[in-house]
C-alpha cells in the first residue's frame, strides 16, 4: 500500500493491442540489431575459428602469407631452425590446400580445404581428430568437418568417395565450421596421405611436398615468454618467414578482414539503422499515448504534479517497453542464430556480452524516444484544460 | 443563505479582525499577447472570497471568467496587481512555487479528465500521493468516494461509469486532500440535468460541512441556487456581485432568460 500508483505501467498495459504492437516493434528492432551484430561477428569470428584452435604458442608463416587466403609456403627447415631456440619445445608443420570433394550421394564436386599434419602431433586437438589418430595413419583415409555445407554430403565414418579424383575413406568426423577461405568445409588427413594425394598431380597443377609448410606451430616450454621467444625468432630466422605469437596471428587475420572488407562498415550502418528505426517506432507509440492522455496529464500538472514527475512516467513507460520488448527479441534472435549457424556453418554465437550490450542499446533507444515524446507533456499548459 | 454581502464593486475594506479571506484580489489587470497584439482581458478586478462561501461566476463568453479562474488557480503568472490565495501572495512567484500553491487547491474541470487505465480509487489516490501520504491512501480514497455515493464503484474503471459518476470521481479527486479552495470550471456542462443537479448538491454539501470555499464558473442557470453569491464578469470587468435573491429579483424572468441565452 505504501507504493505510488504505477501510472506508467497501467497506462501502458491498458490498451492491449497497442501494447502488443509496441512490444512487437521493440522486439523487431532488437532482432535486427542482434542479427546484424551476429552476422558481423560471425564473419569475423568464423575467419579465426581455425586459427584459435591450432595448438601452438608461436606461429610461423611465409612472409607473403598476410591472410589465410594466400597459398604461400615456407621451407620446412625454418621449423628445424626454430627448434634450436631457447624455450621452443616442439615445432609442427601444418599443410593446407584446396581439393575437390565428391559428394558420395549426388556425385557433385565441391572444393574443400584440406588440413594435413602428423596425427601423432597435437596440431589440431579436436575430439574427432584425436580419437581417430590411428585410423588416420592408414593410407587413403581422412576425417571430415561435420559442419561443412550440406552439399558436401553425408559425413559418417566408412563412407568411400573421392578427393582430388582419388579414392578416400572417411574414418570419422570433427566439428569446425566454414569461413571465407573454406566456403564449403574442411577435411583433415595425415601428412603422409597429403603426400599421397597431392604430390602426384596433373602437369598443370602445383604439386605439394612435405618440404614446404603452410603454417608452422611452435610449442614453448611452460615458463617461456611467447613474446620474448617470438622476438628472438624474428631476429634469428631469415626474413622469408613471419613469426607471430598465436594472439598476434589471430589478430592479424581479424585485422585483415576488418581493414580489407566493408563488413564492419556495412553491419555497423545496418545496426545503427535498426537502432533508429527502433527509436521512431517507440516514439510513435509513446507520442500517441501522451497525445491521447493530454488532458489527464495537464490535470495532473494543475493538481500540482511537476514536469519531472511526468517525465518519469513517460520514461518509465519507455523502459518497460525496452525490457518487455527485449526479451522476445533476444529469444527469437537466439533461435535464428541457431538456424543460421546450422544452415551456413558460420559461427553465430549469442554471448552474454552482446546480449548485455544490446540490452543497454535498447534501453537507450527507448529512453531517447521517451525523451522526445515527453516534450509534448512538458509543453502542456495546465491553464488550457480550463474551458477546453 | 441570506447573508449580507457588499454589493458595491469598490475595494472592500481590509479588516484585520475579520477572518482572512481565502482569496483576496486587488487591482488585478491581465493581458494576453505581446507587443502590438497585447490585449487587456481583465480590468482592475477587486474581489474577496471569504471562507466557506460558494461563489458562482457567470458572464458572457469571452468575458475573462476562465482567465480569472486560472489566475486564482496559480496556473498563470499574474502580471499586475495583487492576488493572495490562501494567505499567500502569488504575484512574482516562480513556477515551482506556483506548483506548491496549486497543491492546496482542488480543481474540477468540465471534462472529468480521469485516467481510463486507473480505477476510481486509483484516480483519487493520484491526488493523495501529492501529499506524500502513503499509509492509508486507499482507505482515504474509498471514504471520499463513499461520501459521493460511489462506495460500490470504487474499483470500477471510468469506462464502466456513467457521466455523472465520472464527474463525481473527479470531484472526489479534487476534494480528497481537504483543500480550502475549490475551483470548478463548468462542472455540469457535460452532464444531463439530473446528474448535474446531483453533482452540485454534493459539492455544496461537502463544502458546507467543512467550510470550504468554492468558486465555480458556469453557464448553467439550473444550478444557480447553490450559490451564496453570484458575480458577473462582463468584458473583463466585475459588473455585479450579489447574493442569489438579489440576482433573481434584479432581473425579470425575460431579462434573465435573455442573459442566459447570451451566455
Amino acid at each position: 500500500m505504501r507504493r505510488r500508483t504505477p501510472l506508467a505501467w497501467f497506462n501502458l498495459t491498458y490498451e492491449r493491442r497497442r501494447l502488443l504492437t509496441a512490444i512487437a516493434g521493440v522486439s523487431f528492432a532488437v532482432l535486427l540489431m542482434f542479427m546484424f551484430r551476429g552476422f558481423e561477428n560471425a564473419l569475423y569470428d568464423s575467419q579465426v575459428q581455425l586459427l584459435k584452435l591450432l595448438n601452438g604458442d608461436i606461429v610461423i608463416v611465409s612472409s607473403l602469407k598476410t591472410n589465410m587466403f594466400v597459398p604461400e609456403q615456407f621451407a620446412r627447415r625454418r621449423l628445424y631452425q626454430a627448434q634450436a631456440f631457447a624455450g621452443v619445445e616442439g615445432a609442427y608443420p601444418l599443410y593446407t590446400t584446396t581439393a575437390f570433394w565428391k559428394n558420395p550421394v549426388t556425385k557433385r564436386i565441391r572444393p574443400l580445404r584440406v588440413l594435413a599434419f602428423n596425427p601423432q602431433e597435437p596440431v589440431l586437438p579436436l575430439p574427432g581428430i584425436i580419437d581417430n589418430a590411428d585410423q588416420l595413419k592408414l593410407p587413403w583415409t581422412a576425417v571430415i568437418d561435420d559442419r561443412s555445407r550440406p552439399e558436401v554430403g553425408p559425413t559418417e565414418a566408412g563412407i568411400v568417395t573421392e578427393i582430388a579424383e582419388q579414392q578416400v575413406r572417411l574414418v570419422g568426423s570433427f566439428r569446425l565450421g566454414t569461413d571465407f577461405a573454406s566456403g564449403n568445409g574442411n577435411v583433415v588427413m595425415s601428412d603422409q596421405n597429403f603426400l599421397r594425394y597431392f604430390s602426384v598431380l596433373g602437369p598443370d597443377e602445383d604439386r605439394r611436398e612435405l618440404n614446404t609448410v603452410d603454417i608452422g606451430l611452435l610449442q614453448l616450454a611452460p615458463n617461456a615468454d611467447p613474446i620474448a621467444v617470438a622476438q628472438a625468432l624474428r631476429q634469428g630466422l631469415p626474413q622469408d618467414v613471419h613469426v607471430l605469437t598465436k594472439a598476434e596471428f589471430v589478430q592479424q587475420e581479424r585485422d585483415y578482414w576488418r581493414e580489407n572488407t566493408n563488413i564492419g562498415f556495412v553491419f555497423s550502418l545496418l545496426t545503427t539503422m535498426s537502432f533508429i528505426v527502433g527509436i521512431i517506432l517507440v516514439y510513435q507509440i509513446l507520442y500517441t499515448d501522451v497525445a491521447e492522455h493530454w488532458a489527464e496529464y495537464a490535470t495532473l500538472k494543475a493538481m500540482g504534479y511537476t514536469n519531472f514527475y511526468l517525465l518519469r512516467v513517460v520514461l518509465q513507460q519507455a523502459m518497460f517497453l525496452a525490457v518487455i520488448g527485449f526479451i522476445p527479441g533476444c529469444v527469437i534472435s537466439g533461435m535464428l542464430y541457431h538456424v543460421t549457424a546450422s544452415a551456413t556453418g558460420l559461427l553465430m554465437q549469442m554471448t552474454w556480452g552482446r546480449a548485455i550490450n544490446l540490452f543497454i542499446a535498447t534501453l537507450i533507444m527507448c529512453l531517447i524516444s521517451g525523451a522526445i515524446a515527453v516534450r509534448k507533456v512538458q509543453a502542456t499548459d495546465p491553464a488550457e484544460v480550463f474551458g477546453a | 443563505m441570506s447573508q449580507s454581502i457588499t454589493i458595491s464593486n469598490s475595494v472592500p475594506e481590509v479588516n484585520s479582525q475579520v477572518e482572512p479571506c481565502v482569496v483576496q484580489i486587488r487591482h488585478l489587470d491581465y493581458y494576453f499577447g505581446e507587443g502590438e497584439l497585447r490585449k487587456q482581458v481583465l480590468f482592475d478586478i477587486n474581489l474577496d472570497l471569504p471562507k466557506g462561501q460558494i461563489v458562482i461566476m457567470t458572464g458572457p463568453s469571452g468575458s475573462g471568467k476562465t482567465t480569472l479562474l486560472t489566475l486564482i488557480g496559480a496556473l498563470r503568472t499574474v502580471q499586475e496587481g495583487s492576488l493572495q490565495v490562501l494567505g499567500q501572495e502569488i504575484v512574482g512567484l516562480s513556477k515551482p512555487e506556483l506548483v506548491e500553491v496549486r497543491r492546496n487547491i482542488g480543481f474540477i474541470f468540465q471534462a472529468h479528465n480521469l485516467f481510463e487505465s486507473l480505477t476510481a480509487a486509483q484516480n483519487v489516490e493520484m491526488a493523495i500521493e501529492l501529499l506524500e501520504d502513503w499509509g492509508n491512501k486507499r482507505q482515504k480514497a474509498i471514504e471520499m468516494l463513499g461520501q459521493l455515493g460511489l462506495a460500490d464503484r470504487v474499483h470500477y474503471k471510468p469506462t464502466a461509469l456513467s457521466g455523472g459518476q465520472k464527474q463525481r470521481v473527479a470531484i472526489a479527486r479534487a476534494l480528497v486532500n481537504q483543500p480550502a479552495l475549490i475551483l470548478a470550471d463548468e462542472p455540469t456542462a457535460a452532464l444531463d440535468k439530473k446528474s448535474g443537479r446531483e453533482v452540485v448538491t454534493l459539492m455544496q454539501r461537502l463544502a458546507k460541512e467543512h467550510g470550504r470555499t468554492i468558486l465555480m464558473v458556469t453557464h448553467d442557470n439550473r444550478i444557480l441556487d447553490v450559490a451564496d453569491r453570484i458575480i458577473t464578469l462582463v468584458d473583463g470587468r466585475l459588473e455585479t456581485d450579489e447574493n442569489l435573491d438579489q440576482f433573481v429579483t434584479t432581473r425579470d424572468p425575460q431579462t434573465l432568460d435573455r442573459r442566459m441565452f447570451m451566455m
